[in-house]
This record gives C-alpha cells, structure tokens and sequence, in this order.
C-alpha cells in the first residue's frame, strides 16, 4: 500500500524537523539579546552524546534527556563567560565551542557506542490512530519531545514577547546600553538567555541520539546545527515563524527520501542537495530584509555594564 | 571538522596503548596493530575487524592485538601507523579504503613490517590487499527477503551509489525475484556512510512507501535495523552479523564478514617469516557468511536461503547475462558475466529495482 507523497512527507517532516525546532528556538533566544553562537552544532552534538551516555547508564530516556538539556545549558554557560564577561569576539569563540562541542561529544560518548537503548517512549492517542494513512505512517506516534514542540515554540514566543523579562531580552538585543540605562542587567539577560537556549539545543541533539536513531555516533548531527542558524534567519527571529521553517526544512530533507521511495525520475544526486539549496535560497531571498527584523545589536559586545 | 576530534580521540587511544604495554615480562611472538576509521562497536564493518582479530589474539598463543579506533582517512594515520611500529607491530591492518596512501608510504618505510590493507590497488612483498565480495552472497539474501514480504516491496537503503553498492543491491532483487516473481526493490540513496539521521528517516520513508523487508550498504546497520525493527516490520542486516541482537523480532538474517580465518593465515606466515603480499578476494563461505536467521523464518525458508547460499559458495554468479537493466534496456549480453573484480564499475539497476544511479 503505497501513502500519498503528502502524507508521507509531513510524516518525514516533523520527525527530521522537531530537533531542528528545538534548536532554532535556543538560537532564537541567545541572538534576540544579541549574541550570535555559531557552536550550536556543538550543543547538540554535547547533547546528543550526553544524553546517550546517561539513558545507558541509568537505564532512564528520561534522565537522559534531562542530562542533555543540562549539559546544553551549561556548555552554552561557558560560552557565556565567554563572549558575555570576558567579552570575547563572539564569531571566534562560537566557533571555537563548535569544536570543543565536537570533541568533547567524541569523547563523552565514545565507550557508549554499539549500546543498546529503548529510547524516549512513544504515544499515538488511539483516536487519531484510526484516521486514514496514519498507521502506515510515523505521523501522530510521536514521543514527548515532537508533542511539545510546537507548544513549546509559543512558550519561547510568550516569553519573549509578552513579558517583561523578554521586553528586557530584547531591548539588550537591540541595544544594550539602552537597556542598562533603563536599569537592566545585560550581562544577566544574556546568561539567561544562552542557558535557556543551550537547554533547547541539548534537547534538539537528544532528539537525535534518543529517540530518532537510537545509536550515538560521533558527528551525527551532520550540519543540522548549521542548518538551524539559517532557520533563525528565515523565521525573521520569531519563535512562531521558526515552526513553519522547521517543517519547511525537514520537509526538505524528507522530500528528497520519500520521492526516492516513490521511484521517483530525479537524481538522488539533485534531491540530496535539496536541504542546502532551499538554505542558500533562502539567505538570498531574506538576505535584503534581515536588517529589518536582526537585533540592533546582534553579534556586537558590549562594554558597558562593568 | 571530523578529522581534528579523531586525532585527539587516536591519540589518546595511542597513548593508553603505550602506557598499557607490559614491561619484558613476556615478549609477545606477534603485534598485530589494526587502524579503524570509526568505532569497534559499531555494529558494523569495524566490529567485524575487531571480532576476528581480537579472535586471532585469542586463539594463536603469543599474538597481541593493539587498536587505535576513529582514525581519520588523512595523515593523521600515517603516524598511528608509525606509533605501532614503535610499539613492534610486525603486521599493521588498516581497515578502511582510506587509509590506501597513508599505508603504502609507512610500508615503503619499514619492508620487514608486513601490512594486509582491506582494499584494492598494487600488492608488495610486504603490501598485501584483500576484501570480501559481498555482491553474489546478497542473492541468498533476496531469496530470504522475497519470501518473508507479504507487499512485495522490499527497501534498501544505500550510503554512496558506488559500483560494490549498486550490485549488492542488484543482486538482492536477483535473489527476491528468484522466489517471487511480482517483488520489487526501492532504493533510497543517503548521499553518507554514515549519517545516522537521515538513515532512520531514509528508513522510515522506506516503510511509509509499503515496504515490509528492508535491507542496507551503510557502514553500520544499527541505525536502519532498528528504526525498521521500531515499527515492526523486518530487516536483512550486512557487515556484522551481531546486529541481530538489535532486533529480536524483525531480523531475517544477514550478511557478515568473517576475516578471522584469513588473518590467521597471515598470523602464521608472518610468524613463520613466509608473508609475501598478495591479493586476495574470497566471498560467501570464506570472507563472508550468512548469519543466523531470525525467529520468524519458517523453516522452509531457511533451507531455501541455505541451498541458495551454497549455490553461490559453488561458484553460481546471478551477474550473467542476458539481464534487463530497469530503464527496460539491456545490461548484460546472453552469456556475458560480471566477475567479483568488476564490480566496483556497475553503472546499472537491475530490471525491478525501483532507483536511479544518477
């Protein structure tokens, strides 16, 4: 029985799309109070071996998850201390996170690999179990990760702007000095916002290792890091807009396996650039407008506070 | 990127083997030192090393066994090489195609270390080369897949559409077809060897597609076998035969490789002082063998599989012409064959492939 390419596609979608969500939204917050961090690759890469390395050892998905978006929230801490109070350039040190992120997961999840685990558990309510293509497919069998996603994308929206503590997120993105002057604390706002972010991306890497494959293996967030720098981008820094890139994007990527599974008569060659054209063409369509919705202040240090 | 974290994890690796290494208190007969470009539990082809060498170690009485594991394809194994050397490794295995010019350069180094190199190219007195023909035992395999599938679509996901890839994958529809003559198989391409992700999900849009059977040419089945065994349906695994233990339920049988005899050969010669490289092939029934077959497998099933297999131990080659390429053309003349050493240039599908190679 052959499922009809959309449903198949929206099935491929939210499975390869809900850890690019989760890292979007982290990204999201870190470059709305004006930090750009480039080592998110790294982040979920920590997480993904983390939270591996935990779930074998405790036998617990859930301990696993916890311990990646702990261990996200405090590599992207140290970045903090980084670019916030040691004020370093933040493209240099973002980088240099990525590669610390790349060795460090090496490393943590290196006598874990070949482990077996049950992964995060998953749960289809039996009332959408009955609906047409839906068992033949992953679509609504999801674990709580996928289930949350999109309401935790309009958390991250609340937050950021509909509360004061986001107004000040974001004022100190825009510009800093400004919001000290009003009497916020940049450096803290900032902190606050790559921990929280960094604990999304734990959450996007575990994803992967926890629930998508099951197995750890070193680099196997293949770019999705980078991938999800670009969905900020396109998402115009909005938590709500970052749902519909993130469908877009695993769409992409789900597109390109599900033709092939149809046998479908374009080149598996073209179909695997897919997710890396649409990435280009969209830099090249926002690229005009970015200036419009960036933070002020994105990328730039400030030097006021202390 | 990947190279600059495997060059710390080898070096560390290195150095625990290093300060691991006894005092004189027994000087082994033979250092067997092997270079692995992922991890030996991966389930997969470095697994497969690992267990017939580590067999080796066990079984000849004064063979040593030093590993050095995610080693990447550069100079970086040039010198991982080297430091067994330095450690008296009197046969250096590197496992992975990669390591090809890093391997030659250490060899012309040191003639009296003799190197057994898991790919193709030149041989020299102390250059020796080998690999296990997978494609003609993937016959038995589709024999196996076309009789368990109850849609008649069977997946096979692919890393790098390479010529080895293409007639593994050719030779499984041969076999399916064999036994079922409706079958066809739908091959998704992952563009990577290892790309775990989108080998779950290239999985998944196999089984979202009808497949009920999938099978794999990645560098570790782990990923696809358990995805596929996650939504119960069944799988065929290739490089390590220990895999099976991913799934209890859906696992058919598989193919995977079985060096230990060859390297204890070589063991032997080396220890004798009789090595002299050499190119050697072998397939089903020497370098490669059939794994146990899953709890599902009706036992008329298995004897099919089993008689097929031995077929092909006997030399039977499913790449002999007259075959039909699946754009309705002709891909082998009547009674023209493609050998085990041509198969690295296979630029075509078999009729009932669902897949293009370009």
């Amino acid at each position: 029985m052959t499922t009809p390419l959309l449903i198949g596609l929206l099935a491929g979608a939210i499975l390869s799309g809900t850890s690019l969500l989760y890292a979007t939204l982290g990204e999201t917050l870190a470059e709305r109070s004006g930090i750009v961090n480039l080592g998110l690759e790294g982040i979920l890469l920590t997480g993904a071996s983390v939270g591996f390395a935990v779930t074998v050892i405790t036998g617990s998905a859930w301990l696993g998850l916890a311990a990646a978006s702990l261990a996200g929230g405090l590599v992207n801490a140290l970045f903090g201390w980084l670019v916030v109070t040691r004020k370093a350039n933040q493209l240099a040190s973002g980088l240099a996170m990525m590669f610390f992120g790349f060795g460090a997961s090496a490393l943590i999840g290196a006598p874990y690999v070949g482990a077996v685990i049950a992964g995060l558990p998953k749960w289809r309510p039996s009332w959408l179990a009955g609906l047409p293509w839906v068992r033949s497919t992953t679509l609504f069998n999801y674990d709580l990760l996928t289930w949350l996603a999109v309401p935790v994308a309009i958390l991250v929206w609340w937050a950021l702007f509909r509360t004061r503590w986001g107004l000040g997120l974001r004022a100190v993105g825009e510009s800093p000095a400004a919001a000290f002057a009003a009497g916020r604390n940049p450096a803290a706002l900032q902190y606050q916002a790559l921990c929280i972010g960094g604990m999304l991306g734990g959450l996007a890497g575990a994803h992967l290792s926890l629930s998508l494959t099951l197995t750890w293996a070193e680099y196997m967030t293949a770019g999705r890091g980078f991938i999800a720098i670009a969905l900020v981008i396109f998402s115009k820094w909005d938590p709500l807009r970052a749902i519909a890139g993130a469908l877009l994007f695993g769409g992409a990527e789900a597109l390109q396996l599900q033709l092939q599974a149809r046998g479908s008569a374009v080149s598996p060659f073209v179909l695997e650039m897919s997710p890396y054209l649409l990435t280009l063409l969209v830099l090249l369509a926002w690229g005009g407008a970015r200036r419009l919705a960036a933070p002020a202040s994105l990328g730039r240090t400030f030097y006021g506070s202390n | 990127m990947k190279s600059s974290f495997g060059v710390f994890v080898s070096g560390l690796v290195l150095a625990c083997c290093l300060a691991a290494q006894p005092a004189l208190a027994q000087q082994p007969k033979l250092i067997i030192g092997a270079v692995y470009v992922g991890s030996v539990n991966d389930y997969g082809y470095n697994r497969s090393f690992h267990d017939a060498l580590t067999q080796v170690a066990r079984d000849l009485p004064g063979v040593k066994l030093i590993e050095a594991e995610n080693v990447p394809e550069s100079g970086e194994a040039e010198s991982v090489m080297e430091g067994m050397i330095q450690q008296g490794a009197k046969l250096v295995v590197p496992t992975s195609f990669g390591y090809s010019d890093s391997a030659r350069k250490v060899a012309k180094r040191h003639r009296d270390v003799a190197f057994e190199f898991a790919g193709d190219g030149d041989t020299e007195r102390n250059f020796g080369v080998f690999f296990g023909s997978t494609q003609r035992a993937m016959y038995p395999m589709g024999v196996a897949a076309g009789k368990m599938t109850k849609s008649n679509k069977l997946g096979f996901v692919v890393g790098i559409p390479i010529g080895y890839a293409l007639g593994n994958v050719n030779a499984f529809q041969m076999g399916a077809r064999s036994v079922n003559p409706n079958v066809q198989t739908i091959v998704v391409v992952t563009g990577g060897w290892s790309d775990k992700a989108k080998e779950a999900a290239a999985a998944n849009a196999l089984l979202d597609q009808g497949c009920d059977v999938v099978s794999m040419h990645v560098d570790s089945p782990a990923t696809i076998i358990q995805a596929v065994e996650g939504r119960g349906a069944m799988s065929i695994g290739f490089q390590s035969i220990e895999a099976r233990a991913l799934a209890p339920k859906g696992w058919i049988t598989g193919l995977g490789f079985t060096w230990a005899p060859f390297f204890t050969s070589v063991a032997k010669s080396v220890m004798a002082g009789t090595f002299r490289g050499e190119a050697v092939y072998k397939g089903l029934g020497e370098m490669v063998a059939v794994g146990p077959f899953g709890p599902s497998v009706p036992a008329d099933v298995q004897a099919l599989v089993k008689k097929s297999a031995d077929e092909v131990a006997k030399g039977f080659n499913p790449f002999t012409g007259p075959l039909k390429n699946n754009r309705g053309g002709t891909a082998l003349p009547s009674g023209a064959t493609v050998g085990a050493d041509q198969m690295g240039s296979m630029n075509w599908y078999v009729e009932g492939v669902v897949g293009r190679v370009r």
